[in-house]
């Protein structure tokens, strides 16, 4: 069982690849911020699988961290685009 | 033990792919969002080797603190931009 | 039993987070890509989060986080995704050519018509 939940946290982090060549040929910055909000995404449930792999539940809120502040990022930046940050 | 040395070439592998981006690209928003997966991808890291606090840290500094403090001061320092095309940003087409 | 349920789950979540991110690298423009990236969450994430609760149990560490992240990824994801998709739309991003209708410009183009008439009606009045 645990080996499935290895297996499966390796898979959902190594999907991060390809987002990574949109972060890479994105042609406008609107582009990589939708990559990079689906790598945190991403890594938010390989950390979740991880922690049961590891049979350590203290990594369990990174999860959250994650969820939450990819929304977070992703809204500043937004609003960044938008020339009202400043 | 094996999925532990995979994740962690994996996720070094990833933070020297978007670091060589933050170095490469020539649009300086783009290099920010790289920067920021850095942050993200290194707290993934810090989550493999076992140390959840400091990947804590690192996303709200690394992912997200240190990208807004870098768009604020590209912002500021080249509010006017003449000729876009040598920043490699896409022309405006709607006002 | 319970390693059946788990791994179909899980790859049903992973085989649509790959479809999403495959999505996400071969759409031709920018909204495109911000629909494939809310179909990663909704239909990539939710399953694994679900395998991983049966997987461990509902009453467990493991399972009440993993329910939490799935309310935090539902109720922030669109709310991003549309903050994004506002302010792309905002600062030009141009849509792909093949888009056939533009329904934020068309209503833009129907309000400041009627406005534009109104006022010609008032100024008609006052004459």
């Amino acid at each position: 069982m645990r080996t499935v939940y290895g297996a499966i946290a390796f898979a959902e982090i190594a999907i991060g690849v390809l987002l990574v060549v949109r972060m890479a040929i994105g042609p406008t910055v609107a582009d990589r911020i939708v990559a990079l909000n689906t790598v945190c995404t991403q890594a938010a449930l390989s950390v979740l699988f991880y922690a049961a792999y590891a049979d350590r539940s203290i990594y369990l809120d990174v999860a959250l961290w994650f969820a939450s502040f990819s929304y977070l990022g992703s809204v500043v930046f937004a609003r960044y685009l938008e020339r009202e940050l400043l | 033990m094996a999925v532990f040395w995979m994740m962690d070439y994996l996720a070094l592998a990833l933070i020297l792919v978007c670091a060589g981006l933050v170095v490469r690209l020539r649009n300086l928003n783009g290099a920010v969002m790289a920067l920021s997966g850095v942050g993200a991808f290194s707290a993934l890291l810090f989550v493999v080797l076992g140390a959840p606090d400091d990947a804590h840290s690192e996303i709200v500094v690394g992912a997200i603190a240190l990208p807004v403090l870098y768009l604020v001061a590209i912002g500021k320092a080249r509010a006017e931009v003449h000729d876009s095309g040598e920043l490699d940003e896409q022309p405006r087409t709607r006002p | 039993m319970k390693a059946v349920i788990v791994i179909a789950l899980a790859c049903v979540g992973l085989g649509f987070s790959l479809s999403g991110a495959v999505g996400i690298l071969r759409m031709p423009d920018l909204y495109c890509r911000i629909q494939c990236s809310s179909k990663t969450t909704t239909m990539g994430a939710l399953p694994a989060l679900i395998a991983l609760v049966v997987g461990e149990g509902v009453l467990s560490s493991y399972a009440s986080r993993a329910l939490l992240t799935a309310f935090l990824l539902l109720l922030l994801n669109p709310a991003s995704s549309h903050a994004l998709a506002r302010a792309a739309y905002k600062s030009g991003v141009p849509m792909w050519d093949g888009a056939v209708r533009d329904e934020a410009a068309e209503a833009r183009h129907r309000r400041e018509q009627r406005r534009r008439e109104r006022r010609r009606d008032g100024s008609g009045q006052e004459d």
